[in-house]
């Protein structure tokens, strides 16, 4: 991909609200998952080992944790002399200065951005998804289409399609109808609410948008449709391959727990393709000589002296003697004191049960 | 701290490590799962609120050059000052009392000339410790003494360590091999830069030696103090040492103070997975990097990154490097494996307490 080709806007200032604890005091994004892992970690991946070198990163929700462990992007290869990875949150001007209204009026109050690194396309992705995509395959497919947008698709299950914003496409791949959770879905493609847009067809979709006191200023409620009916080219790229957002504590658990199946549907361990994180540096893990670990994965710095069934212990966390951690997740700093036992839990940072 | 420069001596080996240090010097030696032992003094240095640091290099300087970069992960990636690379001229000086090479601090003098701090705090990469340099580095400003050596009463006798001679509370010479109680050198020391290139250039005729040993009849005209470590410190020379320290970790009191989280131990970062453990999986007493993937038996070991112990694999009593496979069946006791062997099943590799059996590292599989 040459350079400035194209850019990424990372949508990242949500609350995840149906995360409840796990996001009271940071933004959805930040949340610890699989160990080592923020979920912002995934989405910078992808830019990174698809060559992306330019990535603005949308905050708004309680940034702080996010903005710290973003830092220079450096752990993600992003901390380019001529790009990088920016934070871009709400700001004021000479005459006033709004909150981001929705995710295209996010974008919107960020074209200087965009304009100032003058690519040929957009790429709007969310930081809450859990997956492995290379772009650079779908904006190849927006080239051979001649598309103005491109919206990622994934076929999921007949019975959730009703769940997603449907798309109905052609055999060629260009879309003809888009429905936000339709009663009867006519198709099962579910857009991912990834898009990569040609710049001028976003920078004019977004001006009109602003305009329109009605709209609710979604990418997925207001921009597509209206694209959609005025003409535009619109076409569908599809991936295949594991996707997950995880956004409430049912679904958090799940996926996580599916990480330690035997071969699990998610793989961490994609040398072509890593995940790249800006964990602490922190020694190997220890486990006692009365402590146990059994269908589990264990991150750096803990130190386990019970046992440890069916869990995640992340970073740094710590399990004492005599104490059991079934079915469970501790987050970074987790602690489970001596003869403590916890089962189908979910420990946030630092927190410790005696 | 702009008033000090450090000065890590990386370039020399010993003997006693046999095949462990073929292929790299003993400041590349991988250490506790994750680490290789010039993470220790460059480690400390960083804590200490140093930001420039001189690596002498040894002549075959790919492997430690590939695990420092350009200093990054020591925050040594810096415009003003940061991280040195200086190339050393021997590979490995097998002599292990010769730390300090005059020849390789001459030969890279510029890095001394062109700092204007007035001290350098210098340190060889083969003792294993989490040490508050800012405590040498007081002790040195207040004492006004020409050079500073750090020491630790020796718990036992060594026949590696060198051993100070003291009269006053003063060092008036040095032994090589230090008995049980008296103090042993930790190879680190706070120098005032131009004594140190003064004594480079006065010396320069038999620059073939070691820094100590060019001023071993000069202790009467120099005042050299001290500074006592009361903390753990591992000096790792032999295999023995090596062994005996990397399981040391895997006591709880130990490890905590090596990997302090007020002083951490910085190394290169790499982005394996957290380990995994699946059905089955036997582990007690280990040490267990990231990456690894058990379903066997592992007990009393310290496993580095990407180590696979396959179900019904056991290891015992070991030390396991980067990227090794155990596979169904296979034993290991008592023994190092260097990075990427590859034990197949029904294998029985069995060292004893006394003398670990090694196995040396294979090339990396393309």
């Amino acid at each position: 991909m040459k350079k400035k080709e194209c850019i990424a806007m990372l949508l990242a200032g949500g609350q995840g609200s149906r995360l409840g604890a796990l996001t009271k005091n940071i933004a959805k994004p930040a949340v610890s998952f699989g160990g080592k892992y923020r979920i912002i970690d995934f989405s910078l991946s992808n830019c990174a080992n698809s060559q992306i070198g330019t990535v603005g990163v949308l905050t708004q929700y309680r940034p702080f944790r996010l903005n710290s462990y973003i830092g220079t992007g450096a752990a993600w290869d992003l901390d380019e002399r001529d790009g990088g990875v920016f934070i871009l949150p709400p700001y004021a001007t000479q005459s006033g200065g709004e909150w981001y209204k929705g995710t295209a009026d996010a974008v919107f109050q960020n074209l200087d951005f965009i304009d100032a690194h003058a690519p040929e396309y957009v790429l709007i992705l969310s930081g809450d998804h859990l997956y492995r995509m290379d772009y650079r395959k779908m904006l190849k497919s927006h080239l051979d289409n001649n598309a103005e947008l491109t919206v990622s698709v994934m076929r999921v299950p007949w019975e959730e399609a009703s769940r997603f914003g449907i798309i109905t496409a052609d055999a060629d791949g260009r879309i003809a109808k888009f429905t936000e959770k339709p009663r009867k879905p006519d198709s099962d493609l579910a857009s991912m609410g990834i898009y990569i847009f040609s710049r001028d067809v976003l920078k004019k979709a977004l001006v009109e948008d602003s305009r329109d006191p009605k709209s609710e200023h979604d990418f997925g409620k207001d921009i597509i449709p209206k694209l959609l009916a005025g003409g535009h080219r619109l076409y569908c790229y599809e991936f295949s391959g594991f996707w997950k957002d995880v956004g409430t504590i049912p679904s958090y658990h799940e996926t996580s727990m599916g990480l330690l199946d035997p071969k699990p549907e998610f793989d961490l361990y994609s040398p072509e393709f890593p995940v790249m994180s800006n964990a602490n540096i922190q020694p190997p893990h220890y486990i006692g000589p009365s402590g146990s670990a059994n269908n589990c994965m264990i991150a750096n710095g803990c130190r386990v002296f019970g046992s440890v069934r069916h869990s995640i212990l992340s970073l740094d966390s710590y399990v004492g003697e005599g104490a059991e951690v079934t079915d469970s997740i501790l987050l970074p700093g987790a602690k489970v004191k001596r003869g403590a036992r916890v089962t189908r839990a979910i420990l946030g940072e630092g927190a410790v049960v005696a | 701290m702009e008033e000090v420069i450090g000065l890590i001596a990386a370039n020399y080996s010993s003997s006693g490590l046999g095949e462990l240090t073929e292929e790299r010097t003993i400041a590349s030696l991988p250490f506790g799962g994750r680490y290789r032992l010039i993470d220790f003094p460059l480690s400390n240095m960083v804590n200490a609120g140093l930001n420039t640091v001189g690596v002498v290099t040894p002549y075959k300087y790919r492997s430690i050059i590939d695990h420092i970069g350009a200093g990054k992960a020591w925050s040594l990636d810096r415009k003003n000052g940061g991280l040195f690379v200086l190339p050393g001229s021997v590979f490995g000086i097998s002599n292990s009392s010769s730390r300090f090479l005059l020849r390789d601090i001459s030969r890279n003098r510029v890095y001394l000339l062109r700092s204007p701090a007035p001290y350098v705090l210098v340190s060889g990469a083969n003792i294993v410790c989490n040490m508050d340099c800012r405590k040498l580095i007081e002790a040195h400003l207040k004492s006004g003494a020409d050079i500073t050596l750090t020491y630790k009463t020796a718990a036992e006798d060594n026949p590696f360590l060198t051993g100070l001679r003291v009269e006053g509370g003063r060092v008036v010479g040095m032994t090589r091999g230090v008995r049980r109680g008296e103090p042993a050198f930790l190879d680190c020391f706070m120098i005032s830069r131009s004594l140190l290139l003064k004594i480079v250039e006065w010396y320069s005729a038999i620059n073939y030696l070691d820094l100590f040993e060019v001023l071993e009849e000069d202790y009467d005209k120099m005042d050299v103090g001290l500074c006592e470590f009361t903390g753990y410190a591992a000096a790792v020379f032999d295999t023995q040492s090596y062994f005996r320290h990397n399981m040391e970790l895997l006591d709880p009191a130990v490890y905590d103070e090596v990997f302090s989280g007020e002083r951490p131990v910085m190394t290169k970062v790499q982005d394996y997975a957290p380990a995994k453990y699946l059905d089955g999986a036997r582990v007690a007493n280990s040490l267990v990097s990231a990456g690894c993937v058990i379903s066997g038996s592992v007990e009393n070991s310290v496993l580095f990154r990407g180590v696979t112990v396959e179900k019904g694999a056991v290891v015992r009593n070991s030390i396991v490097m980067q990227n090794c496979v155990l596979q169904s069946g296979a034993q290991v006791d008592n023994a190092i494996l260097d990075r990427n062997n590859v034990i197949p099943s029904g294998t029985v590799l069995k060292g004893t307490p006394e003398e670990a059996l090694i196995k040396e590292k294979r090339a990396d599989q393309p």
